[in-house]
């Protein structure tokens, strides 16, 4: 699912463990997000949303819209 | 398995642990069967199905362990040892049936049924490599 997870993190000067460590995931799940790997169940999606503080059609590209 | 300890979450490195004690067990008693006359005295006796049990045990504690891995994973690692778990156990149910068959219907040498399991985790190993996503 195409995101805008990488540019919001090095925004805020995060590594990707950094992130994951705020998310309770790994590295790996943080890595596999970014690059289209894994696509978030609905409870990850609203916690990185929550965690920027954006909508999560902000950060997630709506496949179907 | 030492890049999994280095690389990994406290999950991966607790999972390690786990299946280091159930295989050393299940190699010990595996290789002492082969290379030594330990057990010959008690085989075709009622006591050798206790130790087919007791080798066999170690078997349901490596699943119970890559289970308590999923647990206590996140989301990704779940599904991404949840596709390499069903990816490899289908290749060695594959193998394992395709040569069933050929010693039924083609004569091919009898191969005991423990096999099963080291091929199964030999397929682990060559499948999970090449998977790396969760959503392909």
């Amino acid at each position: 699912m195409k995101n805008r997870l990488k540019l919001l993190r090095t925004e805020k000067g995060w590594t990707q463990a950094d992130l994951g460590d705020r998310l309770g995931v790994s590295r790996q799940a943080v890595n596999a997000l970014e690059t289209e790997k894994h696509d978030p169940s609905l409870d990850l999606a609203y916690r990185i949303a929550s965690l920027f503080e954006r909508p999560v059609e902000d950060i997630f590209e709506n496949p179907h819209g | 398995m030492s890049s999994l300890w280095k690389s990994g979450t406290a999950a991966h490195r607790r999972y390690v642990i786990r299946t280091m004690a159930f295989m050393l067990p299940y190699m010990a008693i595996c290789i002492a069967m082969m290379v030594t006359d330990a057990f010959d005295q008690i085989m075709g006796t009622p006591a050798a199905w206790v130790l087919a049990a007791a080798v066999s045990a170690p078997i349901m504690g490596q699943i119970w362990a890559t289970l308590s891995l999923m647990r206590e994973s996140d989301e990704f690692v779940r599904a991404v040892t949840a596709k390499q778990f069903i990816v490899a156990a289908g290749l060695a149910m594959a193998v394992a049936t395709f040569w069933g068959f050929g010693e039924t219907f083609a004569g091919a040498p009898h191969l005991p049924a423990w096999l099963i399991y080291p091929l199964f985790w030999g397929a682990f190993g060559v499948v999970s490599p090449f998977i790396r996503d969760s959503n392909a």
